[in-house]
């Protein structure tokens, strides 16, 4: 049977106070989106170089506490490594973060994360084939290849339809940017270089006497079918305490993890997304509360007549559900808007994932019915009996 | 003779209806607002029954409580004390689901209109049938013919925005009996209508009082609708000062003046008589009174004899406009003779109290009965 739909009728009756409504609510989604989107964003891109490996077990200094902590460990446990049956491949990575500094012609020196692997073997998924497109430049010593999304500080020009190579100095040194490819900045980072291992002794003989033997990171290839995470313990034992061994997805989580619980960024970004959450439940319960207001004689009646508590419950929740999906349709593009922008401006990887977009949906759906719940309250208390 | 074309039978059947027949039936209602130090009665000990199918309008200055009878009645409030049935239902300590179910027989009309502004008048009644589970399909017509009756058929899409106060009001009025309510409780129903669309509205109430059996309670001072009402209850201070079946009351008034004994009281107070009076049938052979008991109702044959014996012996029979039962009651004596009926009799029968109360309102009253009895002796 068809009912009158009191709930939605009542919502939109009142034109003005709508909009109000779905501008408000629109607001505090964006402002959820936002938060979230740039917390999420920290830990996306901050684990992105991770991500983009090929790699089914990393290695790593135990001690150190983040990806770009700059403890490193002995080659030859690498090699201790590639002794396990399961163990297809090993490759070498060399990282630096703080000492290397890249300059352009006439610009300022900058700190600028490098990469650095026997390009001989593969590091990371590159369907694009963009750095195997670089393979042979690379070679080359004194080459590197610079993610386009690095700061424009740098002084490179890496947008499309740049030209290359351009020169500058890495740490003092002559470098030749060949090319670009795509990663992303983070928190820690302005910006990133690949190049092969052979640079090494060029820019960064500071490293060791003989700077490979020092090594940043094992990224692991298993035998097809092998079980990650068993072979990771087995590597634990027969490496020793001096390092941790993990799997791909274990290493991402536990440097999510440290950006979440031991830094207060990821604590910032929570309460952010609670204030919107907040604001939220303020603006709808006022929307709500006031249309309860200005309606409670007729509620009363109802009453009278005999509809249940229930049916205003029914009412309430139904008007929260549809503010919630009215403002979120405007909050959502809204943020896309901005996400986009923040991307482009920050370089920050802002990802409006289907899964985030149903987290932030559901956190609205939720907002608005607890400020139904809260409304409700009035509701309730309306009497009949003050009608005659 | 009247009294010979009516048939006291059927009086008696008509006036003294069994419980089940009772929509309203209100035993030493209190009722109190405030708690502790300010609490306030409001309803005195109220006494109040309503047939099926009658038309109640009760008066009463603002405060006089009647509005709080209308919401006990209603089952909007809580009875704290007293018995009050509703469509055959005890209100006092009456669970929510018999509240709740109590209220889908009810009409409600209130003095405002409370429509839903965003609801055209069509869904604005539909509310009343939807609660029901009436079927669209059954629902749809009658909202249509019931919206066209009150005057609205140009404007049953319309919002309450676009009508008149008095169309808002027969909006309300058609939400309230849309759903063809057993008992509709009304308050001021007519004051925002016009003399043409307040008297639709009473003849709406009274077909439904008539055909279907509903019960009708008017709080109203619209003196225009008066003529409607079976009954006027006026209240004051919290008791129901007067309670006047109207039809009974006139029917009785006429009887009573086919009575010696009444016949020199002034209209008013015949009416009093009318209105305190019950009607009682006895059979053949039947003892009325009984020599020694003490008494407390007085009596006067409608139609029949009886046989009036002292200590076993006849002494007398009384027939038709005869009266007995008063000295007992003069003086606070036990019967000084047991009276029987010959035949099948009828009595018209006061109770002490109110036999008490006509003689101190009534010199001529009293004059009547001591001449009566002296000529009896």
């Amino acid at each position: 049977m068809r009912r009158t739909p009191l709930a939605w009728n009542n919502l939109i009756h009142d034109k003005r106070r709508l909009l109000i409504a779905i501008v408000g609510i629109a607001f505090a989604v964006m402002l959820m989106f936002q938060q979230r989107g740039f917390r999420l964003a920290l830990f996306d891109s901050t684990v992105e170089i991770v991500q983009l490996m090929d790699c089914d077990v990393i290695v790593f200094n135990s001690n150190r506490f983040t990806i770009s902590n700059e403890l490193r460990f002995r080659r030859s446990l690498l090699d201790v490594a590639a002794s396990h049956p399961q163990v297809a491949e090993v490759v070498p990575v060399y990282l630096e973060n703080l000492a290397a500094r890249l300059r352009s012609p006439g610009g300022r020196a900058r700190p600028i994360r490098v990469i650095l692997w026997d390009l001989n073997q593969r590091l990371f998924y590159d369907d694009a084939g963009e750095i195997e497109r670089y393979r042979a430049g690379l070679s080359k010593p004194g080459t590197a290849i610079m993610d386009q999304l690095s700061r424009e500080a740098y002084g490179f020009d890496l947008r499309g339809g740049a030209k290359f190579p351009q020169n500058g100095e890495l740490s003092r040194k002559q470098l030749e940017v060949i090319g670009r490819f795509w990663l992303g900045r983070d928190f820690a980072h302005d910006g990133s270089l690949l190049m092969s291992v052979d640079n090494l002794e060029r820019y960064f003989s500071y490293r060791a006497a003989d700077p490979r033997t020092v090594v940043d990171y094992g990224v692991l290839r298993l035998a097809a079918g092998a079980d990650h995470r068993q072979v990771a313990g087995e590597l634990r034992d027969l490496l020793g305490s001096q390092v941790l061994v993990m799997t791909k997805q274990d290493f991402i989580d536990r440097e999510i993890n440290f950006w979440s619980r031991s830094t207060p960024i990821g604590i910032i970004f929570n309460i952010g997304m609670a204030l919107g959450f907040v604001v939220g439940v303020i603006i709808c319960y006022q929307i709500l509360a006031n249309d309860i207001a200005e309606h409670l004689k007729e509620f009363a009646t109802l009453k009278a007549m005999g509809y249940p508590n229930r049916y205003f419950v029914g009412v309430v929740i139904r008007q929260a559900i549809y503010l919630s999906l009215l403002g979120f349709i405007p909050g959502l593009l809204l943020s896309w808007g901005l996400f986009w922008f923040n991307s482009s401006v920050t370089g920050l990887l802002m990802r409006l994932s289907g899964e985030r977009i149903l987290v932030i949906l559901g956190l609205t759906l939720a907002m608005c019915i607890v400020s139904g719940l809260l409304a409700l309250r009035k509701l309730i208390q309306a009497d009949p009996a003050a009608l005659f | 003779m009247i009294t010979d074309s009516l048939d006291l039978d059927d009086l008696i059947a008509r006036w003294n209806p069994s419980p089940s027949d009772l929509s309203i039936n209100a035993v030493g209602v209190n009722h109190y607002y405030g708690e502790g130090e300010t609490r306030k009665q409001v309803l005195f000990g109220n006494r109040l029954q309503v047939r099926r199918g009658e038309i109640v309008i009760m008066t009463g200055p603002s405060g006089s409580g009647k509005t709080t009878l209308l919401t006990l009645i209603g089952t909007l409030r809580k009875v704290q004390e007293g018995s009050l049935k509703v469509l055959g239902e005890e209100l006092l300590g009456a669970a929510p689901t018999t509240v709740a179910q109590l209220r889908k027989q009810i009409g409600f009309i209130f003095q405002a209109h409370n429509l839903f502004e965003s609801l055209t008048a069509y869904q604005n009644v539909s509310m009343a049938t939807e609660l029901l589970g009436i079927p669209p399909v059954e629902a749809k017509p009658r909202i249509v013919e019931t919206l066209t009756r009150l005057g609205l058929g140009q404007r049953i899409h319309y919002k309450p925005r676009s009508l008149s106060g008095g169309q808002k009001q027969r909006v309300a009025v058609a939400r309230g009996i849309i759903h063809r309510p057993q008992l509709i409780l009304a308050d001021e129903p007519t004051a925002a209508l016009d003399a043409e669309s307040g008297r639709e509205v009473v003849t709406i109430f009274q077909e439904m009082a008539r055909n279907d059996g509903c019960t009708i309670v008017i709080v109203t001072h619209d003196n225009r609708i008066l003529d409607v009402a079976d009954r006027i209850v006026s209240m004051v201070d919290g008791h129901i000062r007067t309670n006047v079946l109207i039809e009974r009351n006139a029917i009785m008034c006429r009887i009573l003046n086919e009575f010696d004994i009444f016949r020199s009281l002034t209209p008013q107070a015949i009416s009093q008589v009318a209105d305190k009076l019950s009607l009682r049938k006895y059979l053949a052979g039947e003892e009325i009174i009984r020599q020694g008991e003490m008494g407390d109702e007085f009596f006067v044959i409608g139609a029949g004899e009886v046989d009036i014996e002292i200590d076993g012996i006849r002494v007398n029979t009384l027939g038709k406009g005869a009266f007995f039962g008063e000295v007992s009651l003069i003086k606070h004596q036990p019967r000084n003779a047991t009276v029987r009926a010959k035949s099948n009799v009828t009595c018209f029968i006061l109770s002490k109290d109110d036999f008490q109360s006509v003689m101190d309102n009534s010199q001529t009253f009293e004059q009547e009965l001591r001449n009566a009895i002296f000529a009896r002796q």
